[in-house]
């Protein structure tokens, strides 16, 4: 078994996260499988056996991501931003509509969302801007590396998909933040933002105020205001200390959740596990997300150390956001719960960039 | 190829460890809410979780019905079919429905919006919002409307002759339930409460205990589950001591005329018959129809005259003025007083209504003669007369069993003293003594009070009741007025000839042939008179005790001539037994 040995080698230092993955991937089977019932019945062969299948292709994309130099992306960093704008823009004229939103583009049976792509793409874009040494420029350092995340974020916003635009441009944020650039820029970004944000509030129509208010949150309705954040929140709070139990969960079977397999599906597993799963979740993420910010300490190569970062800021601003959306605490965007979520795209995208974080730590050791 | 940059541009190991610190910080952020919700707020979401999946679909329990003595049905429950919403499924078409079921049905879009927002109880709970429809066209809304609509079947209230039993039976009415253990489930039900008469007196009876099956649903409303059932309870049916013919006939008699009729057995006091007119459909009020015609009707027709109406009573008073006379001592059946039609006391004339003559007891009461009673009242004197009356419960409830009972007013010179300040005067014991001024009773009262001097001096308590369910009614209630039998017959003998004389104030009952004794009375008030007679047949061995009131109906003759052809209708009928 030489192949098993050279692979377990090189996992050496990375075993934690690969267990860890391993182990979001079979909650993801077991919270899906149970989420895909109905009153007792199970209802989604289907679905459930796409996803198996959707998890063991990703891992042969993570294993050959593993085995690409990064630096490659360096060198590709605007041929793959382009690509990601392409294939935005290619949603309007061939991309299906689903759930009221253009996300998704169909290549022979397989549907594919771009704008997860276009999170990798500014990953690698950002880190190539940032990896150059920081000149005391206002456009060149700042204004020039987020019109490229403003534009791709636009686009995003227009398919519409609130959710992934702002998680774009976090990310980039997240990313700067933690660059050598000078952070006043960024309080007068910010300043900018508070002055402004009512000023062109107050400039819209009523109608396309209301627009906006729905847009950030689909879920107000006159009659049920908010109805899936409070049957998710009255799912989470009675799964109490320890859950209903697996299959048990009547906010679960009864129907009582919407998207509850897709973006509510840490509702599901609060309510059948209860306090005790969803600190057990949280802990794997935290080791995940820990092992990535680790890894900083020892990477010498700029452009590395960006990537590195914006796939952590990636890894740990799904799963804040996700978890706090089921919450309440945040307003309800489509954010899927990485690694747990049913969906592709988001599965392949989360690989690929733990791919890329393998491979620049085989550089790193 | 490795790109290392040479020296520490970086300060990575402090940018790592904040990083951590943020999402570290951002962790214990989630499991402070998770902590929250699921370890402190736990069973609060737990019950609301339940209250999501878990509902109580109510399975009415029927309510006793109310039969007259012989088995006719007066009140039974009915099924009616109630439209029914769950406002989820219809939270974004409401007002479009609601518009369509206003035009489908001709009803005005207001009322369903009033229903909708009275009944709403629960997003997904039924929500009735339109009442008794016919079957055919509940179900055919419903095909026209599957998804929104519901029919939901629920017993309704029907009175069968409700003009003749308004004011004995009531109604009733739905309020919120107080004892319902469907209430945690979100379920408010309704229960059917006695308002007045028999349906409130007996309402314990008559009331059933709803049931209900706990069932699991899911998002839609569909029953997934089943959790378990209690099982409605029917109410007691309530047999009531009226005939339901001669009650009628008693309506048919009085027609549009205000006033009371009332048929006792004389021994028992079991009602046969209680109308009391103008009279009004209770039905009215179980669909929730428009109600202020009848409460603004100048004639109150809500109004039970024979056991809330308070009313002069005038010469009714005689035969019980002649008891207490006799018992006294202070008269003889041979005492005589001369009638010249008119008695002067100081400088007022009181009145007779003719010139009697000479009179003894016995003519004085078969012709009404006012002189007479004006001087056995100067000697009785005003506070025997009032302990007499007040002997004869003239100013208590007789506890029939229709609630809201009004009791009568027996004067007093004490009373009068601390009402007006002013003493009593000898005109005051002679308006009492005929029945006149301050002293007023009900209808039922002054019958009770009568009827003792038919059935050997007992203050019966009247009743309705024959039984409830299997058990027979018992009646004990029979109060002794211990007085003497033989003066009893003696006063006795004088109604008998109001009749049988020739002379005699009701001698046009003489033609029944029922052997009726009995008072006339005919009682001033500030408009026309108030028309009277109470009396009891047959002679011998009375049976029955009835008695009229027309109020204002100008004499006692209207009231004879009704009472003439209620009776003659019931002979005809064979309604009564006749000797």
């Amino acid at each position: 078994m030489p192949y098993l040995k050279k692979i377990t080698r090189e996992l050496s230092g990375l075993k934690t996260i690969t267990l860890s993955v391993i182990l979001l991937n079979l909650i993801s089977i077991i919270s899906l499988y149970s989420s895909l019932h109905q009153q007792g019945q199970f209802v989604g062969e289907t679905l459930l056996s796409k996803q198996i299948t959707w998890i063991v292709a990703s891992w042969l994309v993570f294993i050959i991501f593993n085995y690409i130099n990064y630096r490659l992306y360096y060198n590709l960093a605007f041929f793959i931003y382009a690509f990601s704008l392409v294939l935005i823009g290619a949603v309007y004229f061939i991309g299906y509509e689903a759930m009221g939103a253009q996300r998704w583009l169909s290549f022979g049976g397989l549907t594919f969302q771009p704008s997860e792509l276009a999170k990798i793409a500014i990953i690698i874009i950002m880190a190539w801007f940032l990896s150059h040494p920081p000149v005391n420029s206002f456009l060149k350092s700042f204004f020039l590396p987020f019109s490229f995340v403003g534009l791709s974020a636009l686009m995003i916003l227009k398919q519409p998909d609130l959710g992934t635009a702002m998680l774009v441009v976090l990310i980039a944020f997240g990313m700067g933040l933690f660059s050598k650039i000078n952070k006043k820029y960024f309080i007068w970004v910010l300043i900018f933002v508070l002055i402004a944000a009512p000023f062109s509030w107050g400039m819209l129509k009523s109608y396309q105020q209301k627009r906006l208010t729905t847009f950030i949150n689909p879920n107000i309705d006159p009659l049920g205001s908010g109805y899936t954040i409070i049957q998710s929140k009255i799912a989470i709070g009675s799964g109490q200390l320890f859950g209903k139990g697996f299959l048990a969960g009547t906010q679960n079977q009864f129907n009582f959740l919407p998207e509850r397999h897709t973006d509510f599906i840490f509702t599901v597993i609060a309510e059948e596990w209860g306090f005790l799963g969803s600190l057990f979740i949280l802990l794997i993420y935290w080791l995940i997300i820990k092992k990535v910010f680790d890894k900083l300490k020892k990477i010498r190569d700029p452009f590395a150390y960006y990537l590195t970062l914006g796939i952590g800021i990636y890894f740990f601003l799904h799963v804040f956001i996700n978890i706090g959306m089921t919450l309440g605490v945040f307003p309800v965007v489509g954010l899927p719960l990485i690694f747990i979520s049913y969906g592709g795209s988001h599965l392949m995208s989360t690989f690929i960039l733990l791919g890329i974080f393998f491979n620049i730590s085989r550089n790193y050791k | 190829m490795k790109f290392k940059i040479k020296g520490s541009l970086y300060d990575n190991k402090y940018l790592a460890k904040l990083l951590k610190r943020i999402v570290l910080i951002s962790f214990i952020v989630l499991l402070v809410v998770l902590f929250n919700y699921q370890a402190i707020n736990g069973s609060y979401y737990l019950k609301r979780a339940e209250n999501n999946y878990v509902r109580a679909i109510p399975l009415y329990s029927l309510r006793g019905s109310i039969f007259d003595r012989n088995g006719t049905a007066l009140a039974r429950d009915q099924a009616s079919f109630n439209l029914a919403v769950f406002p989820y499924q219809i939270k974004n078409k409401k007002n479009l429905l609601f518009e369509k079921l206003a035009k489908e049905l001709g009803i005005s879009e207001k009322t369903i919006h009033k229903n909708y927002k009275k009944n709403i109880s629960g997003y997904f709970s039924p929500t009735n919002i339109v009442f008794d429809v016919s079957k055919e066209i509940a179900l055919a809304l419903k095909e026209k409307h599957p998804k929104s609509l519901l029919v939901n079947p629920a017993p309704q209230r029907k009175y069968l002759m409700p003009l003749s039993f308004a004011h004995i039976l009531g109604y009733v009415k739905e309020a919120s339930s107080l004892q319902s253990q469907f209430k945690e489930y979100g379920y408010k039900p309704l229960e059917r409460i006695g308002i007045y008469g028999i349906e409130q007196y007996y309402d314990s009876y008559l009331q059933g205990q709803d049931g209900g099956d706990l069932v699991e649903v899911d998002v839609s409303g569909n029953v997934v589950g089943f959790l378990g059932r209690k099982k409605p309870v029917s109410g007691n049916d309530v047999f009531l001591t009226i005939d339901s013919k001669i009650q009628e006939i008693a309506k048919n008699s009085l027609a549009k005329k205000r006033g009371s009729i009332i048929l006792i057995g004389s021994d028992s006091g079991k009602i046969i018959a209680l109308y009391s007119s103008p009279s009004f459909d209770p039905n009215l009020f179980i669909k929730g129809s428009n109600l202020a015609p009848l409460y603004k009707n100048q004639f109150s027709p809500l109004f039970n005259r024979a056991t809330q109406g308070t009313f002069p009573i005038g010469s009714l008073i005689k035969p019980l003025l002649a008891i207490a006379g006799l018992e006294k001592g202070k008269i003889k059946p041979e005492t005589t007083f001369d009638c010249k039609g008119r008695l002067t006391l100081g400088n007022n004339i009181f009145r007779c209504s003719g010139s009697h003559g000479v009179q003894n007891l016995e003519q004085a009461l078969a012709h009404s003669c006012n002189i007479y009673f004006y001087n056995l009242g100067l000697i009785l004197g005003p506070k025997t007369i009032s302990r007499w009356l007040k002997m004869f419960d003239l100013d208590s409830k007789t506890f029939i069993d229709i609630p809201y009972e009004k009791k009568g007013f027996v004067p007093t010179p004490k009373w009068k003293k601390e009402k007006f300040k002013q003493s009593w005067y000898s005109g005051d014991t002679l308006n009492l003594s005929i029945g006149q001024g301050y002293l007023h009773t009900t209808p039922l009262a002054i019958t009770i009070a009568i009827n003792a001097i038919a059935n050997g001096g007992y203050l019966v308590e009247p009743t309705l009741l024959k039984k409830i369910g299997e058990e027979k009614a018992v009646y004990h209630f029979k109060e002794s007025m211990d007085v003497g039998q033989k003066n009893l017959n003696i006063v006795k003998n004088g109604l008998c000839k109001t009749v049988s004389k020739n002379s005699g104030t009701a001698r046009i009952l003489k033609n029944l042939s029922l052997g009726i004794c009995g008072k006339t009375g005919t009682a001033q008030t500030s408009g026309k008179p108030h028309g009277w007679f109470v009396g009891f047949f047959p002679a011998q061995k009375p049976k029955y005790t009835v008695s009229i009131f027309l109020e204002r109906g100008g004499s006692s003759h209207q009231a004879l001539r009704i009472l003439y052809d209620f009776l003659n209708n019931l002979k005809q009928n064979n309604l009564i037994e006749v000797e």
